[in-house]
C-alpha cells in the first residue's frame, strides 16, 4: 500500500512500537502517559530484608566457593546474582503502571478526514490517497472505523468544510485549500462539551490555510490545540517524496511596477528526478510569451534559479503565468506553473533634484529621464547665492521659494535626488525633514557625490548622516579636493538589483559593468554601513576598493548613494559608444526603483490573490498631508468584477492603528476585481486609490504535496498524539485507550508478568551459570 | 565734413584696429604655443575646439581671444554663479580628441574657416549626439556660408534655427531683455542661430550661433576701455546663460 519510507526522526516507526509493545506488555503511549506504582503483596520492607538475607547469603556461599578466582570473576558473578535476586525483589513489589484509561463507549473519537484536491495524487500503490482514506474511513466496515468502532462513538468529519459527514464514500475530495490545524480546531469546537478522546486525522499534511488573509499562523494554531489537551493522531498519506517532478516553487516578483519597466522575475524550480537537466521557463502574460529563460536543474533536492526579464508596457492589473513545460514521468503537473498579479501604474512619479551647483550631473540625469513617460524630474538649482533656476516644475509657484520649507511640500515629492549641496544650505528644520522624508514618509532619496556631497559637504552629524548608507569621511573641502579615478565592479547583490539591469541577461549585464570607463570621486566614502548593500564596488588607482553605489532602507523609505562625481561620463566619454544606453537606464531604474514602494496618501494594502466565494479583507491606509494616519476619515471602495458588475463596500476603522481602515468582500466571479478606494478627510479632502485582486482558483494544494511528515509529527507531539503511516493506522484504536481526554478511569496495570522482566532474569541467571561452567565451578 | 573731424574719425577707427592688432601680432597665433591643458577633475573647465583653418596661412584663426577671453569669463563666472570653474587653466582639444568628450560644453572661434577632416567629423557628431553642447563665436557676413556647410556635412538633418529672446538660453541665469547687440567692430547686427536636438523645439539646443558677433572679443577686452560696457555686460550676460543652459539642459 503505502510503501514509502518514513523517517523515524518524524513519524514513530511502527515495528519498533510492535516490539516495544511485545516486550514491555503495553503500548508506549501507556508508559508515556502512566505514572508508576506499587501494589506489594507483603510489606516492601520484608522484601527488602528477605531480599538482602539471600543476597548475603548468595555471596558468602560464592565467596568460598570461588575463593580461588580473580575479584573481577567475584565480582562479576556476584554481580549478576545480586541483580537476579534484586529483580525478583522488584516482582515481589508488584509494581504497576497508573495511568488513566478511557471508558469503553462513554467516548467520542473523531476521524477527520482531508478532502482537499492534493488527495487525489495516486501515489499510494497506484491508488489515490483518497482511496486510501476511504479504505480506512469510507464507511461502518472500513479498518479503521471498525477499530475504532468497538470503543469509541465515531464521528467523520472533512477539512474543507463543517459538519459531520455522514457518507464518506461521497467526499468529492475538491477542497481548494487543506486548513488542517484549522479543521482540527473546528471539530474540537463543534465537539465542545462531548467527552472527546481524541481526533484521529487521514491527511497528506498539507497546511495552507495560513496564507490567507487574516489567518493565525502555524505556532498559534498548534498552541491552541495543546493548550486543548486533546490528543490528535494523524494518519499520513501518500508518498513523503516523488520519483519524478518539476514544481515552480517560488516566484519573487514586485507587486507593482510603472508602466514602461522591465520587471525581474526570479523564478525557483524545485524538482525530483531532474537533476542535471536543462528545461525551459516560460513566462505569460495574457497567452503571450512575454519572456523565456532555462533553467539547468542541479542534483537531487537543490532548487535552481532564473532570472526572467519581463517587459510591462500595459498599465493595470498584469497576471503573469511562469510555467515549465511538462515533463514525462511527472505525477503532478498543476505545480509546473505559478501565476503572480502585478500593478503596472501609469502615473508621473514626482522627482525633485536639489543640486548647489551648475554641472553636467544635471544635464544628464534630466536627458536621461526626459524620455520616461512616468519620471518627472524637477530640478532646483542654486545658480548663484539665493538665486535658484526652476526646471520641470509643474507652475511658477512650486519651489519659488527654494527648497520646500515645510512637510507638506516637501512629502509631495517620491524621491529626492540630492547633488552637489553643502549642508548648512538647509536650515536644522529642513535637515530633520528630509531625514522624515525617507523615514517617515517613506521617500526615495539618492545622494550623488561631489565637491558639496557627503563629508566633504559637511554633512556627517546631520540627521542625514544617519540615513545614508555609507560612513562619512572627509578628503577636503571645496576646491582643494583632489579627484581621483574610480572603477565600477558589480558586486552578486549589485547583479540582482532592478537598477543595474542595463543590458537583457545577466551574462551581458555583468560584462557591461565590467567595460564601463572609470569615472571620479572627490568623496571619501571609507566604507558602507552595517545595514546597507554594495551594489558596485569603487576601485581606486592604488587598489583600494570603496563603496561606489550603495543601498539601504531607512524606516519606510530607500535610500542610494553613489559616490561618483561624474557618472554622466557614462554616456558621453569617448569609449561609450552613442547609441549605448547605459547611463540612460541607471537613472531611469534608480529613480523608479526608489519610488516604486513610496506609500500614497491613501493606499489599500497589497491584496493578491483570492478564492471565489471566500472573503477578501481589505485594508486601507489613510493619511495627511504629512503622512500620519488620518482617523475619522469616511471610507468606502467600489469593487468591480471583470464582467462590470459592482458592489459599494463601507470600511471600518481599525480601532488599533492610527489610520487604517478594514472591510472585506466575497467574489463571486473569477477574473481580477478592481477595488477603488475613497477617503473623505475633513471637509474637502477626497483622497483615492485603486488595488486588484486576482479571484481565481487556488492552486496551492498542488505545490509542496508531497506527504508532510515534518508538520504531522509536529501535530502529534504538540498535541499528545501519536503520528502513523497507513498500514499501522488502526493502532490508533490501541493507544487511543491511554488518552487522557474524554470520560477516563484510572487503571493499575501489573508490570511483574511484562516479557522483558523474564528476559532480563533469564539472562542475569544464564548468564551467572554459563561464567560458573566456563571457569568450573558449576 | 572738415578734414580735421575726417583726420579725427580715422583715428577713432584706426586706433582700436592698431590695438587689436598689436595684440595679435605681438604674440603670433598663440594657439601655436598654448598653455598646457586643466587636467580633469570634475570642474567646469572652458574648452576651446581646434581645427585646420580653411586658407588662412599663419592665422590660425580658432585660437582668437585665447586664452584671456575665457579667463575673463571664468572669472566672472567664479563672482557671479557657484559654477565651480577649473581656474584658470583652460584647456584646447579637437573634435577627433578622446579627452573632448569628459567636457559637455565646447567653444568654436571664428567658424567661418572652420575646417573638418573625417576623425573630426565623427568626433563632432558623436559628441553632439551624447550631450555635448558647443558655442559659435566670431563670424560675420559670409562667413556663415563655411559654417552653414559644415554644419551641414556633419548635421544635415538637424535645422539651423534661428532663436528669439523667449528661448530659455536666454534666460537660464540672467533674464537678458534683449538681443539687440552689433558686432564690436562691424556694426553688424547681430543673430543668434541653434539646432534643436531631433528638430525638436522642446528639446535641448544642443549648439548656439553667435552669428554677426563675437562675444570672445567683448570678454577679451573687457578690462580695457576699447569695447563698449553695456555690450560687453551682454556679451558676458551671454557666456553665462550658455554655460548654465549647456550645464542643465
Amino acid at each position: 500500500m503505502n510503501g514509502a519510507p518514513v523517517a523515524p526522526s518524524e513519524v514513530p516507526h511502527p515495528p519498533v512500537d510492535a516490539l516495544a509493545e511485545f516486550l514491555f506488555k503495553y503500548r508506549p503511549a501507556a508508559f508515556a502517559r502512566g505514572a508508576l506504582g506499587a501494589d506489594p503483596v507483603v510489606p516492601v520492607l520484608l522484601v527488602v530484608a528477605l531480599a538482602s538475607a539471600v543476597a548475603g547469603l548468595g555471596l558468602w556461599a560464592l565467596a568460598r566457593q570461588a575463593s580461588h578466582e580473580a575479584p573481577r570473576i567475584r565480582g562479576t558473578l556476584g554481580g549478576l546474582r545480586v541483580a537476579a535476586i534484586a529483580l525478583l525483589a522488584w516482582c515481589l513489589c508488584r509494581p504497576v503502571l497508573v495511568v488513566a484509561e478511557s471508558v469503553a463507549q462513554r467516548n467520542v473519537v473523531a476521524v477527520l478526514v482531508d478532502d482537499s484536491r492534493s488527495m487525489r495524487i495516486a501515489d499510494v500503490g497506484g491508488q489515490t490517497r483518497a482511496q486510501a482514506a476511504l479504505r480506512l474511513a469510507g464507511g461502518a466496515d472500513s479498518a479503521l472505523l471498525r477499530a475504532l468502532g468497538d470503543r469509541y462513538q465515531v464521528r467523520v468529519y472533512r477539512t474543507s468544510a463543517p459538519g459531520r459527514v455522514t457518507e464518506p464514500a461521497a467526499l468529492p475530495f475538491d477542497g481548494a485549500r487543506t486548513r488542517l490545524l484549522g479543521a482540527v480546531t473546528r471539530v474540537e469546537d463543534e465537539l465542545a462539551g462531548a467527552p472527546l478522546a481524541g481526533v484521529v486525522v487521514l491527511t497528506d499534511g498539507a497546511d495552507n490555510g495560513a496564507r490567507d488573509a487574516g489567518a493565525s499562523g502555524m505556532t498559534e494554531q498548534l498552541s491552541t490545540l495543546r493548550a486543548r489537551g486533546v490528543p490528535v493522531y494523524p494518519v499520513g498519506l501518500g508518498s513523503a517524496r516523488f520519483a519524478k517532478d518539476i514544481e515552480v516553487a517560488q516566484l519573487e516578483v514586485p507587486r507593482a511596477a510603472l508602466r514602461n519597466a522591465t520587471v525581474l522575475v526570479d523564478v525557483l524550480v524545485s524538482h525530483r528526478g531532474f537533476g542535471g537537466a536543462t528545461l525551459p521557463v516560460i513566462a505569460e502574460d495574457g497567452g503571450r510569451i512575454v519572456a523565456q529563460g532555462t533553467v539547468t536543474l542541479a542534483r537531487e533536492g537543490e532548487a535552481a534559479s532564473v532570472r526572467l526579464r519581463v517587459p510591462v508596457t500595459e498599465a493595470g492589473a498584469r497576471v503573469l503565468r511562469v510555467r515549465v513545460p511538462p515533463q514525462p514521468g511527472e505525477l503532478v503537473t498543476e505545480n509546473n506553473e505559478r501565476r503572480v498579479l502585478i500593478t503596472v501604474r501609469d502615473r508621473k512619479e514626482k522627482v525633485l533634484f536639489v543640486d548647489g551647483e551648475p554641472r553636467p550631473e544635471i544635464k544628464f540625469a534630466r536627458r536621461a529621464v526626459s524620455g520616461d513617460q512616468q519620471l518627472q524630474l524637477v530640478t532646483l538649482l542654486r545658480s548663484a547665492k539665493d538665486k535658484y533656476l526652476r526646471l520641470g516644475v509643474d507652475d511658477s509657484l512650486e519651489l519659488v521659494n527654494g527648497f520646500p520649507t515645510t512637510r507638506a511640500q516637501l512629502f509631495a515629492y517620491r524621491a529626492i535626488v540630492l547633488g552637489s549641496i553643502e549642508a548648512n544650505f538647509f536650515t536644522a528644520d529642513q535637515l530633520r525633514m528630509l531625514a522624515d522624508f525617507v523615514s517617515e514618509r517613506g521617500g526615495g532619496l539618492l545622494a550623488l557625490g561631489g565637491r558639496a556631497s557627503f563629508g566633504e559637504g559637511g554633512w556627517a552629524g546631520t540627521p542625514l548622516a544617519d540615513v545614508l548608507p555609507v560612513e562619512l569621511g572627509v578628503m577636503a573641502r571645496g576646491d582643494s579636493l583632489h579627484a581621483v579615478e574610480i572603477k565600477a565592479g558589480l558586486t552578486p547583490a549589485g547583479l540582482r538589483h532592478p537598477a543595474l539591469q542595463v543590458m537583457p541577461t545577466d551574462s551581458t549585464v555583468a560584462e557591461r559593468w565590467r567595460t564601463l570607463p572609470p569615472l571620479t570621486t572627490v568623496n571619501a566614502l571609507p566604507r558602507a554601513k552595517s545595514g546597507a548593500t554594495v551594489l558596485l564596488e569603487g576601485t581606486l588607482g592604488d587598489r583600494t576598493v570603496r563603496p561606489l553605489l550603495a543601498m539601504q532602507r531607512y524606516g519606510k523609505g530607500r535610500v542610494l548613494a553613489l559616490g561618483a562625481q561624474d557618472d554622466w561620463l557614462w554616456q558621453m566619454h569617448a569609449e561609450m559608444a552613442v547609441e549605448d544606453s547605459t547611463h540612460e537606464r541607471l537613472w531611469r531604474q534608480m529613480l523608479r526603483w526608489l519610488v516604486s514602494e513610496v506609500p500614497d496618501r491613501a493606499e489599500l494594502a497589497p491584496i493578491g490573490e483570492a478564492a471565489r466565494g471566500e472573503a477578501v479583507s481589505l485594508r486601507a491606509l489613510v493619511r495627511d498631508s504629512v503622512f500620519l494616519g488620518r482617523n475619522g476619515a469616511s471610507v468606502s471602495a467600489t469593487v468591480t468584477a471583470p464582467g462590470g458588475k459592482a458592489q459599494e463596500v463601507a470600511f471600518d476603522w481599525a480601532v488599533d492603528r492610527d489610520g487604517e481602515y478594514a472591510a472585506s468582500f466575497v467574489p463571486d466571479s473569477d477574473g481580477v476585481h478592481e477595488v477603488r478606494v475613497r477617503a473623505v478627510s475633513g471637509r474637502d479632502t477626497t483622497l483615492a486609490a485603486s488595488a486588484y485582486v486576482l479571484v481565481a482558483d487556488p492552486t496551492d494544494e498542488y505545490f509542496g504535496a508531497e506527504r508532510r511528515d515534518a508538520l504531522l509529527a509536529q501535530l502529534a507531539n504538540e498535541t499528545g498524539g501519536h503520528g502513523y503511516d497507513a498500514d499501522h493506522a488502526t493502532d490508533v484504536a490501541r493507544d487511543l485507550v491511554y488518552s487522557p481526554s474524554g470520560a477516563t478511569q484510572v487503571r493499575r496495570l501489573d508490570l511483574w508478568d511484562m516479557p522483558v522482566v523474564f528476559v532480563v532474569l533469564t539472562m542475569l541467571l544464564g548468564g551467572e551459570w554459563w561464567l560458573r561452567r566456563r571457569r568450573g565451578l558449576a | 565734413m572738415t578734414r580735421r573731424r575726417w583726420t579725427m574719425f580715422a583715428l577713432v577707427l584706426l586706433v582700436p584696429a592698431l590695438a587689436v592688432g598689436a595684440q595679435r601680432f605681438s604674440r603670433t597665433a598663440p594657439g601655436e604655443h598654448p598653455n598646457p591643458n586643466a587636467e580633469y577633475d570634475g570642474r567646469f573647465t572652458f574648452i576651446r575646439v581646434k581645427f585646420t583653418p580653411l586658407n588662412t596661412g599663419w592665422d590660425l584663426k580658432w585660437d582668437h581671444d585665447y586664452p584671456v577671453a575665457e579667463t575673463h569669463l571664468l572669472k566672472i563666472m567664479e563672482e557671479v554663479s557657484t559654477v565651480r570653474s577649473h581656474l584658470p587653466e583652460t584647456s584646447i582639444y579637437g573634435f577627433s580628441d578622446a579627452e573632448l568628450f569628459k567636457y559637455p560644453v565646447a567653444y568654436v572661434s571664428e567658424p567661418g574657416f572652420w575646417t573638418m577632416n573625417e576623425a573630426e567629423l565623427a568626433g563632432i557628431r558623436a559628441y553632439v549626439n551624447k550631450g555635448g553642447f558647443i558655442i559659435f563665436d566670431d563670424f560675420s557676413s559670409r562667413h556663415w556660408i563655411n559654417f552653414e556647410d559644415k554644419w551641414r556635412r556633419a548635421f544635415p538633418n538637424l535645422a539651423l534655427v534661428k532663436l528669439d529672446i523667449t528661448h530659455p538660453i536666454f534666460d537660464a541665469f540672467y533674464r537678458i531683455k534683449t538681443l539687440d547687440m552689433t558686432h564690436p567692430y562691424f556694426g553688424l547686427t547681430s543673430e543668434f542661430w541653434g539646432a534643436y536636438e531631433d528638430n525638436d523645439p522642446s528639446k535641448r539646443l544642443v549648439m548656439i550661433a553667435n552669428y554677426n558677433n563675437d562675444i570672445g572679443d567683448y570678454m577679451e577686452w573687457s578690462d580695457s576701455n576699447l569695447l563698449p560696457v553695456p555690450l560687453t555686460n551682454e556679451a558676458y550676460k551671454l557666456a553665462v546663460n550658455y554655460v548654465v543652459y549647456a550645464l542643465t539642459h
